[in-house]
């Protein structure tokens, strides 16, 4: 491999040719990014034979100005300001061919509140690029004066919880199970006996749109007198998230409209409806005092291979910008993949004020929200009543913690599989805030709640085996040793 | 009708030693501490009567315990609560609430179901004793 | 459980050196030496209390004493003679013995307990009370909480709130009232409730004069100062004239005669001389800094003749 090619300046970086991305400007590593500029992290395999800081070069040519030969055109612009800056990479440990590098982009380039146009720049035409054999984008820093062009969550943790007027537990919730197929009454039907045995929300699956077996204003209109009924079975504030997700803005409106006109306090949507859509979604939900919540649908196909694609919790700081209230954030002990260490990661970008660098949670940046609202992270997933105090440790009280099968499934019943839930989740609460620690007495104190409460028994005896051992795909380069989901 | 508003609710009513504790937790948190009553549980009802304001700089739950004895003599058939407010930027909420007394017999909720355009009925709940 | 009946305890014997070494007393004890210079017979009294405790809290675990003893205390003495520093040791010894569960200090005076209104006193009262519970409330001249002249005085409702707390949440919080051994005394005769639930009167008596000497060197030191020969002869015979003086506070009359002698050596340095002025000169109080104090002349040191 030659050594990287300088910068070519003056006179003959315009002449026509084709360059280096490392002689036409996309590689300073003096460059010290201000605190205006957002900065990006990508993981990337270059090309046997290709030079690492060339690689890194390209990336940041193709996420910003560059073209693969040299234009005239770019004299009649400040094209230095214009160029990404690639100003630092490092090899991953333990992984060879694999490098970081740190990108750095003017604020200018971007428009103001725009997810669609920071998507469009940064990951738009970089991934396909040839010399590359894999890219992921790792990770972002946003800088306050990008975070300050959004409105971030239409409520936020703080607010929903005021609007529910619960306070100190984790929200429990469960996914109306069979996903597809139930009829319109039978569908609320199940909504009223999670609702009413204890959960605080039902919701309806990221497919559940308007299919021929159940068309959305009646599944809207059953899952409403559920959750009024509920509501006044209990005396608790109840909701049910209604899927809104249509094919055309327009009909998600008209979805949205009549949800708020029949009472609802929540409405879902799916990731699949694009950036755009969601930030619509989330301006409207900010106008009618509506809950937000995102389903992460599709996210797997690009988040779950650690050398391509983009990390989660990119998506997740997107979201947050964009606008949502609850977004599925992975249970780490569940069925679906999730490195623990990893997944707190995740949580935090949703629920902290600043994030600070932390490796082995994958934070490679010190992230300021600038006080934009939090989202409430949402565990989602194979978890049951049995992990519970794992649930607990791992991620304190500001989640939704959602067990469909989990409640569903209980052998006695949807009422008890809901109360079982509940119980299970105050008990470890109690015992928590006593000063206990669950996460080793766990198993102990469901135990002991199972023998005054027949639903928390069956739930142990029926699922208190059950976990998903499988090494994770995504772990941290920085763990102490390789996690593997429990 | 049992009703489950609180973070505790579905377990057995918490005695004195579980509240204190539940208190203790609070004050390590560094939380204000305070109590509220009210005859009306509706679930809208946000605004239960302070019993005193919200109580800082407590190290002890001796002296809120004092307190919530007070309440429960002066209306032992109210609902009371404990709140506990944190002062965090970020947060500036209720961090804890959970019911210490309860009515001997609680009122249920009335549904009053008002049929609109279509199939569309609006729901209106009231407190019935 | 039967008299003489222990429970499942591992022995009925108790290691006193061996509880006295692992409650971490020896620490606080050896803190208030270092803090307090001289009384001795106060940090003598400490130490007697704390064996007291010691022991007592032994014979509860062998089932010897059922009841929570009673822990309150009053101190005596003129200001300035270390109250309320022993006072903060006192509530780390009960502490770390087992007897007050946070062992914080709360400090008030009259006015923090009274009101200026009907109604106003009970919760004023409260409030302090339930900040306290868990640790030590200091009473500070607590006798001023009566007063029978003056029928408009709130402080009664105080003292009965007091009285209340102090018998029955022995558990939970410790009351130490101060003050003049003399009021203290006139003031335990009005309200005989409060001598008979106090357990422990420790009294203060003044510092020497040496001991006071040593305060004011170490007070000069920790700034920088030192006397001249000439000025700590001077600084013995002020001790001396002062003490006789009304209103005496100890290390507080102390403090308040070097911030006057410094003022004195600021002016003195500003206006005689006139060649620079080295470190020495600078740090140097001499004893025409001190002699020309009013004291001397058997009258009062501060300008509008107010006590120290």
């Amino acid at each position: 491999m030659d050594a990287t090619p300088s910068e070519i300046r003056g006179k003959e970086r315009y002449k026509a040719g084709v360059l280096k991305y490392s002689q036409m400007g996309y590689w300073d590593g003096d460059y010290e990014p201000k605190d205006t500029d957002i900065l990006a992290l990508f993981r990337i395999t270059p090309q046997e034979g290709v030079d690492p800081i060339e690689a890194a070069a390209a990336v940041a040519g193709e996420s910003s100005t560059a073209t693969w030969t040299v234009v005239w055109t770019d004299r009649l612009t400040a094209a230095d300001q214009y160029r990404a800056k690639a100003y630092k990479i490092e090899p991953v440990p333990n992984i060879p061919g694999q490098y970081f590098c740190y990108i750095a982009y003017d604020l200018i380039l971007f428009e103001e509140g725009s997810i669609a146009n920071l998507t469009a720049s940064i990951i738009g035409n970089v991934f396909g690029f040839k010399p590359l054999k894999a890219a992921r984008l790792e990770d972002m820093r946003l800088p306050v004066a990008y975070v300050k062009t959004y409105k971030g969550p239409p409520t936020g943790i703080v607010i929903e919880r005021e609007r529910l007027d619960k306070f100190g537990r984790p929200l429990l919730g469960a996914t109306t199970k069979p996903k597809l197929g139930l009829s319109a009454k039978n569908y609320g039907r199940v909504v009223y006996e999670g609702l009413k045995g204890g959960l605080d929300f039902m919701k309806d699956d990221e497919n559940i749109n308007s299919q021929p077996f159940m068309h959305w204003r009646d599944r809207y209109l059953y899952c409403m007198e559920a959750v009024s009924r509920a509501a006044a079975e209990t005396g608790e504030v109840k909701g049910h998230y209604l899927n809104v997700t249509a094919g055309t803005m327009e009909e998600m409106y008209r979805r949205a409209e009549f949800a708020k006109e029949i009472g609802s306090a929540i409405i879902m949507i799916d990731l699949v409806i694009g950036y755009t859509a969601i930030q619509s979604m989330s301006e409207w939900s900010r106008q009618n005092d509506m809950i937000l919540h995102l389903h992460r649908a599709g996210h797997g196909t690009y988040t779950r291979q650690k050398n391509h694609g983009i990390s989660f919790r990119v998506i997740a700081k997107w979201m947050r910008l964009a606008g949502v209230d609850h977004i599925h954030a992975g249970t780490a002990v569940g069925k679906l993949e999730g490195d623990p260490m990893t997944v707190q990661g995740y949580y935090n970008v949703c629920r902290e004020l600043k994030n600070e660098v932390d490796l082995q949670r994958g934070i490679y940046f010190e992230q300021d929200w600038a006080d934009l609202r939090k989202v409430m992270p949402v565990a989602s997933g194979g978890i049951h009543a049995g992990q519970m105090h794992q649930l607990l440790d791992l991620f304190g009280d500001d989640v939704v913690l959602q067990f469909g099968g989990g409640t569903i499934g209980h052998p006695m019943g949807i009422q008890a599989g809901a109360t079982a839930n509940r119980v299970a989740l105050e008990a470890m609460v109690q015992a928590r805030n006593e000063g206990r620690d669950i996460l080793n007495e766990g198993p102990e104190i469901l135990r002991s709640v199972a023998k005054w409460c027949k639903p928390v028994e069956a739930a142990l005896d029926i699922w208190g085996n059950i976990s998903f051992n499988y090494e994770s795909t995504d772990t941290s380069d920085y763990a102490p040793q390789v996690s593997t989901s429990f | 009708m049992r009703i489950t508003q609180g973070a505790f609710s579905f377990l057995p009513d918490l005695d004195d030693v579980q509240i204190a504790a539940q208190v203790e937790y609070c004050l390590r948190n560094e939380w204000a501490v305070g109590i509220e009553y009210t005859d009306d549980p509706h679930p809208r009802n946000t605004y239960w009567e302070m019993w005193g304001n919200p109580m800082f700089d407590l190290r002890d739950a001796a002296g809120v315990m004092m307190e919530l004895k007070a309440c429960r003599d002066a209306f032992p058939d109210s609902y009371i609560r404990i709140n506990a407010f944190d002062s965090t930027r970020g947060f500036e909420t209720v961090r804890l609430s959970f019911i210490v007394n309860r009515p001997a017999v609680e009122p249920t909720f009335k549904m009053t179901r008002t049929e609109v355009r279509g199939r569309t009925v609006n729901v209106t709940m009231t407190t019935e004793y | 459980m039967a008299e003489g009946e222990t429970e499942a305890s591992p022995s009925t014997a108790v290691d006193l050196a061996g509880d006295f070494r692992d409650s971490g007393v020896a620490e606080v004890l050896d803190q208030l030496d270092r803090e307090l210079i001289g009384l001795k017979p106060v940090k003598q009294r400490i130490r007697e209390t704390a064996a007291l405790l010691i022991v007592d809290r032994a014979r509860q675990r062998l089932g010897l004493s059922q009841t929570t003893p009673t822990l309150h205390m009053s101190f005596t003495g003129n200001p300035g003679t270390g109250k309320t520093t022993v006072a903060m040791r006192m509530a780390d010894i009960l502490y770390r013995l087992g007897y007050v569960r946070k062992g914080h200090l709360i400090s008030v005076t009259r006015d923090d307990l009274v009101g200026q209104y009907i109604g106003h006193t009970a919760p004023k009262t409260k409030e302090i009370l339930k900040k306290a519970m868990g640790g030590v409330l200091f009473i500070d001249e607590a006798y001023y909480l009566y007063r029978p002249d003056n029928e408009r005085d709130y402080g009664q409702e105080a003292i009965e709130i007091l009285l209340q707390v102090m018998e029955n949440q022995r558990d939970d919080l410790v009351v130490i009232l101060a003050g003049y051994a003399d009021r203290m005394d006139k003031f335990f005769q009005s309200n005989p409730g409060f001598r008979s639930r106090i357990a422990h009167h420790i009294d203060f008596p003044d510092y020497e004069d040496a001991e006071l000497l040593s305060i004011a060197e170490s007070m000069l030191a920790e700034q920088n100062y030192h006397f001249d020969a000439d000025a700590r002869a001077a600084m013995n015979e002020y001790i001396a004239l002062r003490r006789a003086q009304p209103h005496f506070a100890n290390a507080r009359s102390i403090r308040n005669a070097l911030d006057r002698a410094r003022m004195r050596q600021a002016n003195r340095l500003f206006s005689d001389t006139h060649a620079p002025i080295g470190v020495d000169e600078l740090s140097t109080i001499t004893g025409a800094d001190l002699r020309s104090s009013r004291v001397f002349s058997g009258g009062l040191d501060s300008e509008k003749g107010r006590p120290e």
